[in-house]
């Protein structure tokens, strides 16, 4: 496996579509004003107005744009788990993680309050946090430290021999931390709470405790959002099934390594097949500019 | 520019002149000021005398209060001083000794408008926020029947007469010299229209200027403080009135007593007491006085009535006093039976919160005045009215907004056939033919909307995101790729400029025999010194429609009328223009371009003779375009309050299906069909023989053949004199009006480049 990504979202619709989602249907709910429909209280949303629908769609938008801010980041450093898995896994495992965290935190909250006579946890959070967390065990798990690097913190007032000096050792993957943590301070004790449970969700996943991660493909996404890449497609592995993410990831090495299928996905440098392309309007407008 | 002391100066004055205008309470000359302190000590000497007034007394010397009915009708030269020798100001009877109201409209505020039954205070529910528009139906009662009461105008109000003048003049004047049936102190028309618009005011700053304000009102659940816009006019807005009200809602009882106020009017002190017009027991009466006149001594104290006053509100007093009569209105409210005080709370609280809250919302009843008297004392005009509706304002904004977004996706779908309508036409010959009048209509009316957007985004801070975002989408339609278009067109069309019609028709050049200009000494302009011009042309007509367009909303309805009916017309016609560049360009019927297309293919040369607008962009735009208009004209409650007219929306409807007919027929039977044979000119052809002589010219060689300038391969000519180079085919070559030979294909590959000579840059007549 190459240590650089490819820049840029080139054949990555799965994440492509995940973050242009979390983006345009944040907005949306702006414009027409009915981000409300993501709140989760469950009072009174829940045991007063029974409005159960908001159990369902609580992940799919965000209310507040530092999360979708945060999400859409987190999304794209997520990107190298849709190049480990492909595509179809990658957005069947999500939308299997969307179902297990959605069913696992509105059921725990439901049974707390409940059972419990005083309200520890009444709201739930917004946005896709819970899908986050449970892809962040897959991410720490499967995706390989690259580098590490330290940052060296001394007191700069004091005497020479009696400096004392800090060390802090970070690597490639601080930056997601960072994201899930602030993500997670975000939402304040909910953040915390959906958090650890989806979290869990994605270990249970992960270990095969909660059915389906082999099993389970998404029907119909290979004709919707897949169909257009599939004729050039080097870099779309899938994966038929019957192995744990262990083995797919030895034999994606395995295969990485055989000759030929490198740079593949990359375009094809087509400039000198036709000397003369036919220019399209945009780039006449642009060459006016450039006088 | 270099700043030296001069222009520094000037920058300073400029600045300070800016900067200098009076703060505060406006004051900007010593005559202003002792204008302001009479006025303050007026109101705090009006003030106090309505702080000692209670449920048993009369109005001592509170201006517009001074003079009962019976006064004036005892004696009708009498003056309104304080006190009036034979008065009694310490009793207080609902009747026309004392009320200003005569005795009739008094029994009916009291038998018809106020008049539910109040026995038991739970059995009606009125919702305790109103904000709303309502809409009805006025008729007058009578503008004859009562004395008119004097009111004056204290001087004071009235502005200095000269430079020197410090103090303001002391007396009141008598209105007098109002004509009788002035429409400005009258009501001449028998029914008319009417509009309220109703604004709480919970909350007064206290301090000049300030931003913060508190709340002042401890019986929320008694009495609302509210602002009335009411307006009245005839069905042909010739007689206009508008209205500006302090109004007092009592919340328990449905019931609205709206006062105007002016200088010679100062209602505020009167509401307690006309505000308990109803047959009830005494005690109740006294109770509800005092009350409402706590409510108003809190109003007063927390605003610092006195303290804020600038010279702005005396102005507007003088202005409204002299220009206006002074109304009472007495409105009653239907009563939200239906609902619990819980419901109404919740669904007061979904409105100003949204949150998803049981309230269903889209079956809120109207906010309904189901009776109201508007009498004026100081004109003795009665109006009445019955049933005026309308939503509540939350909710318009609601709906407002829906229709705002399904613009946003008429303008995304309008942004999307305008790119697939570029990339058909992606050569400049192909451009060449698309009509510059067409899409300066649809980009007109674009770019003026994006500016109605933008500004009304200011107006309406509820709907900030919704507008700016239709502006932005609009903005980016009309000046991103519209006018981008516009300046391919309108520069693949510049060697147009100047031609008459029938050269046109011929095939878009001078001829050197004709013309005389010569050829070879053309220049093109760029396209960046065409963009500068079509964009300074493209604001400016912007700038001017919007604003006749807005200003044209405030004109007497018939004058707006044909405006509006006559802007829409034009401005729907953008095919017209199209459909005569077509015939200009004379491209062939259908059948005709599908053979030669097959031919072109066969000889693999690529030609330009397609339609140059997509039929998806044309149906589409058309559909976007009108579908508005559609709405605006037959949905009766449409949001814009605009009439129903069917008969227009369909006149227009054939208008435009006429003009997609045309445009349909000149793709079939090609874009001439119209035009007799005989007006048509012969276009100019590429193809054909040459005479030996210019060939000579251009140094053919022996076997008449020319090197191609792109090429640089040899080109068989057809030579007119010469018989043996008969057997070559003249659409291998093309022959430019310059007498330039080049192969067809070099040549057509070329044009969908530029249309200039490979050579000598002369201009190039489009395929």
């Amino acid at each position: 496996m190459s240590m650089e990504t490819p820049a840029g979202l080139y054949k990555y619709p799965v994440t492509k579509l995940c973050m242009i989602g979390t983006t345009l249907v944040t907005l949306i709910a702006s414009i027409a004003n009915f981000k409300y429909i993501f709140i989760v209280k469950y009072d009174p949303f829940i045991s007063e107005y029974h409005q159960y629908f908001r159990l369902l769609i609580f992940q799919l938008g965000c209310v507040n744009e530092t999360d979708m801010a945060l999400l859409v980041l987190l999304w794209y450093q997520f990107r190298n788990l849709e190049r480990l898995m492909g595509s179809l896994k990658y957005i069947s495992v999500i939308s299997l993680i969307l179902v297990y965290t959605t069913t696992c935190v509105a059921g725990l909250n439901g049974l707390v309050n409940r059972i419990l006579p005083w309200k520890i946890w009444n709201s739930l959070t917004t946005g896709c946090l819970p899908v986050m967390l449970a892809l962040f065990h897959f991410y720490k798990e499967y995706t390989p430290q690259v580098y590490e690097f330290e940052v060296l913190l001394t007191q700069p007032w004091s005497q020479k021999n009696h400096r004392k000096q800090y060390k802090w050792v970070l690597n490639d993957q601080f930056l997601v931390n960072a994201l899930i943590s602030i993500l997670l301070l975000n939402q304040g004790v909910e953040g915390m709470i959906c958090g650890f449970i989806s979290w869990i969700c994605g270990v249970f996943l992960d270990k095969g405790l909660l059915p389906g991660m082999d099993r389970w493909r998404l029907p119909l996404v290979e004709h919707f959002l897949l169909s257009k890449d599939t004729n050039n497609n080097q870099g779309f592995y899938e994966n038929s099934g019957g192995e744990t993410s262990e083995e797919l990831l030895i034999r994606r090495g395995d295969r990485e390594e055989s000759p030929g299928t490198g740079d593949g996905a990359l375009p094809l440098d087509d400039e000198n097949a036709n000397d003369e392309p036919a220019r399209p309007l945009g780039v006449q407008f642009l060459e006016t500019f450039r006088t | 520019m270099e700043i030296d002391g001069n222009t520094l100066l000037i920058i300073i004055i400029v600045l300070f002149l800016f900067f200098s205008t009076p703060g505060g309470d406006g004051v900007s000359s010593q005559y202003e000021f002792n204008q302001l302190e009479t006025f303050k000590r007026q109101l705090s000497a009006e003030y106090e005398s309505f702080e000692r007034m209670n449920y048993n007394s009369g109005f001592r010397n509170i201006t517009g209060f001074k003079l009962s009915l019976n006064d004036v009708i005892d004696d009708p030269q009498r003056n309104a001083t304080y006190p009036i020798p034979s008065k009694d100001y310490e009793h207080w009877f609902q009747n026309q000794d004392y009320l200003i109201l005569p005795e009739d409209v008094t029994s009916r505020i009291k038998n018809e408008v106020w008049s539910l039954d109040m026995d038991d205070l739970d059995e009606n529910i009125f919702p305790p926020n109103i904000t709303s528009s309502l809409l009805g139906r006025i008729q007058l009662v009578s503008n004859n029947k009562y004395p008119s009461i004097p009111m004056p105008i204290p001087r004071f109000y009235e502005g200095p007469t000269e430079f020197s003048d410090v103090t303001p003049p002391v007396g009141e004047s008598y209105p007098e010299e109002w004509p009788v049936n002035s429409e400005l102190h009258n009501v001449t028309f028998d029914t008319g229209q009417l509009t309220i618009h109703l604004t709480h005011v919970d909350k007064v700053a206290s301090k000049l200027g300030s931003e913060r304000k508190n709340f002042f009102n401890s019986q929320t659940d008694r009495w609302k403080f509210l602002n009335l816009r009411i307006s009245l006019s005839d069905k042909s807005e010739h007689e206009k009135h508008l209205l500006h009200t302090n109004a007092i809602y009592d919340v328990r009882k449905g019931r609205i007593l709206a006062m105007s106020e002016s200088a010679k009017f100062h209602s505020r002190f009167a509401f307690p007491h006309y505000m308990n017009l109803q047959d009830g027991s005494d005690s109740d009466d006294k109770e509800m006085f005092e009350s409402l006149k706590k409510a108003i001594e809190e109003y007063w104290k927390m605003s610092n009535f006195v303290k804020t006053l600038t010279m702005g509100d005396l102005q507007d007093w003088y202005d409204e006093s002299v220009l206006k009569c002074e109304y009472m209105v007495f409105l009653q409210l239907s009563p939200w039976n239906q609902y619990t005080r819980d419901q109404i709370k919740m669904i007061d609280d979904e409105l100003n919160w949204p949150l998803g809250r049981p309230a269903n919302l889209s079956h809120l009843p109207p906010v309904t005045i189901s009776k109201g008297i508007l009498y004026s004392p100081d004109c003795g005009v009665e109006l009445a009215f019955q049933d005026a509706k309308g939503e509540r304002y939350e909710l318009k904004i609601r709906s407002i907004r829906t229709h705002l977004l399904f613009g946003i996706g008429l303008f995304i779908a309008q942004i999307y056939l305008l790119l697939c309508q570029m990339h058909h036409t992606n050569t400049p010959s192909s451009v060449n033919k698309i009509s510059v009048y067409c899409f300066s209509m649809i980009n007109l009316v674009d770019g003026s909307l994006a500016t109605i957007y933008f500004f009304a985004g200011n107006f309406l801070p509820e709907l900030y995101l919704p507008l700016v975002t239709s502006a932005f989408a609009c903005f980016i339609l009309a000046s991103v790729f519209e006018t981008r278009y516009l300046i391919s067109v309108y520069a693949s069309q510049l060697n147009e400029r100047n031609i008459g019609i029938s050269t046109l028709l011929r095939g878009g050049h001078t001829n050197n025999e004709e013309g005389g200009t010569g050829t070879g000494t053309t220049v093109i302009p760029d396209e960046s010194s065409i963009s500068g011009s079509l964009y300074a042309r493209f604001f400016f007509m912007l700038v001017t429609f919007t604003v006749l367009a807005l200003s044209a909303m405030s004109w007497p309805r018939k004058l707006r009328m044909i405006f509006e009916y006559s802007v829409i017309i034009v401005l729907n016609s953008y095919w017209l223009p199209q459909i005569f560049r077509n015939a200009i360009k004379g491209t062939l019927p259908r059948r005709n371009r599908l053979r030669d297309q097959r031919a072109n293919e066969a000889m693999g040369v690529r030609r330009q003779n397609k339609m140059p607008l997509l039929w998806k962009f044309v149906l589409g735009t058309t559909l976007i375009r009108t579908l508005p208009v559609v709405y605006v004209f037959t949905y009766s409650s449409n949001v814009f309050r605009h009439h129903r007219n069917v008969r227009f929306v369909v006149v227009l409807c054939l208008w435009l299906l006429f003009q997609i007919a045309m445009l349909y027929s000149q793709d079939i039977l090609g874009s001439r069909w119209f035009l007799p044979r005989m007006s048509i000119p012969e276009g100019y052809s590429y193809h054909k023989a040459m005479p030996a002589q210019d060939l000579l010219e251009h140094g053919s060689t022996a076997k008449y053949t020319i090197d191609c300038a792109i090429c640089m391969s040899e080109v068989p000519v057809r030579v007119e004199e010469v018989l043996e180079t008969h057997n070559v085919d003249e659409q291998t070559y093309m022959v430019t009006p310059c007498d330039h030979i080049f192969h067809t294909h070099c040549l057509e590959n070329w044009m969908s480049y530029k249309l200039q000579c490979p050579v000598c840059r002369s201009p190039l007549p489009p395929l």
